[in-house]
């Protein structure tokens, strides 16, 4: 008994460090690909999507573990669907009541957040096996890894293509007297897959694993 | 019977998590509802307002007229009675959209109370690209259109974009884009001044 109890503290930090760098769903499951391409030109929108998920993974871990000795196995997909589109719902709701400008910025990437596999990935590998700490601590390790690799990633391309993070002017332009020429393919796709080329080729430097 | 039973034992938790997750839905919609509303309008009659500065309540013509967009489908247009503080109609404004390059342009136009010049533009929604076509956005674009006559607009690749006059100089590198604009913009102006004048609504502006 005393083990168990000793042990726990360890597996939820093991679990919350899993989501940060261990696991982490960008830079080493390649999972959510979708709004990591698409909303990661400027910081606002990446962070703003960053707590999207994390609200949505918190709320649908929580629900999963909650009824996971209710679940049937040939149904437990639909339910977590069903989970994360209502989550998803709500979230969008708030953005365009409380946020509508970066509700308009991120456009449909919000909705899309049904189909990033990340959520559903938390729900069915650990949410219904674990119980309910574990679920939120899961949820929130992941959703946090996931919201600092989009926020990295979009500092990285902000301040190429425009000299800014976060709206904040750091590179001199160069039309201002400055030496920085803005380099608007940072801002387009292409500038995405580039940066998040490299930054997964670093993580694999750095960890000493073969591309 | 048993047949029934064995549905209601396999999907009991799938029907009480429909009910309780629509529920929940209806119940956060219904309670943001009347902010989003009063989002899309105050986010329009503040780029109406900056297009109008004289403007400072707007009020809607109780019959939507019915133009031909751009891409040949009927659309219906709401159009907008700017007033100024003395309640006097110091412009018209109206939504109006049309295929862009990347994906549909939707637009505010402004008009004069007489329906003869435009008061300006601004984009309600686009997807045009970063660093080309988002220009139509940028003021020296839509700077070319205040004061220029409400009718048919012409786009010309080279010219002195601080000429007013009905031709557009493009935004080099979005021609398709800066197109698209002049059509949306000449299509829908060219019929809503049409059908306004049919029903003596620019009319009675003029004899106040």
């Amino acid at each position: 008994m005393s083990n168990s109890s000793d042990a726990r503290p360890a597996l939820y930090s093991q679990t919350l460090l899993a989501g940060l760098w261990r696991e982490n769903p960008i830079l080493r499951l390649l999972l959510g690909m979708c709004p990591t391409l698409a909303v990661t030109a400027a910081v606002k929108p990446a962070f703003t999507m960053g707590c999207c998920v994390i609200f949505v993974l918190l709320c649908s871990n929580i629900i999963v573990s909650l009824m996971r000795n209710l679940l049937k196995p040939h149904l437990r997909i639909l339910m977590f669907t069903l989970t994360i589109a209502t989550f998803v719902t709500i979230a969008d709701l708030f953005l365009k009541a409380f946020q509508p400008e970066m509700s308009e910025t991120l456009g449909p990437y919000v909705p899309l957040i049904i189909v990033n596999c990340i959520i559903i990935c938390r729900a069915e590998a650990c949410a219904s096996k674990n119980g309910l700490i574990v679920s939120i601590i899961d949820a929130f390790g992941m959703g946090v890894g996931f919201t600092v690799t989009l926020c990295v990633l979009a500092s990285v391309r902000e301040l190429l293509a425009t000299g800014a993070i976060f709206e904040i002017q750091i590179l001199a332009l160069a039309k201002e007297g400055g030496w920085f020429v803005k380099w608007a393919a940072m801002g387009m796709p292409v500038g995405a897959f580039l940066t998040l080329g490299l930054m997964l080729g670093l993580v694999n430097l750095v960890t000493g694993k073969k591309a | 019977m048993s047949k029934i039973r064995h549905f209601i034992q396999q999907s009991w938790l799938l029907i009480a998590a429909s009910f309780f997750f629509g529920l929940l839905i209806a119940v956060t919609s219904a309670g943001l509802s009347p902010r989003i509303e009063q989002n899309k309008i105050n986010k329009r009659n503040r780029l109406v307002g900056a297009l109008l500065p004289e403007a400072r309540n707007f009020v809607a013509l109780d019959t939507a007229l019915e133009i031909v967009s751009v891409s040949g489908r009927k659309e219906k247009v709401e159009v907008f009675r700017a007033e100024s503080e003395a309640a006097e109609c110091v412009g018209w404004s109206f939504n109006a959209a049309g295929p862009g390059f990347a994906d549909k342009i939707e637009l505010v136009v402004a008009v004069d109370s007489k329906f003869e010049k435009i008061a300006g533009f601004d984009v309600l929604s686009s997807n045009e690209t970063p660093g080309f076509g988002d220009q139509i956005k940028y003021d020296y674009y839509r700077n070319q259109y205040k004061g220029a006559p409400a009718g048919e607009l012409e786009l010309v690749s080279i010219g002195e974009p601080e000429d007013i006059d009905s031709k557009i100089v493009a935004i080099t590198g979005a021609t398709v884009s800066s197109e698209a604009v002049v059509e949306i913009i000449s299509n829908s102006v060219t019929q809503v001044k049409e059908q306004m004048q049919g029903k003596g609504i620019i009319g009675n502006v003029k004899q106040q």
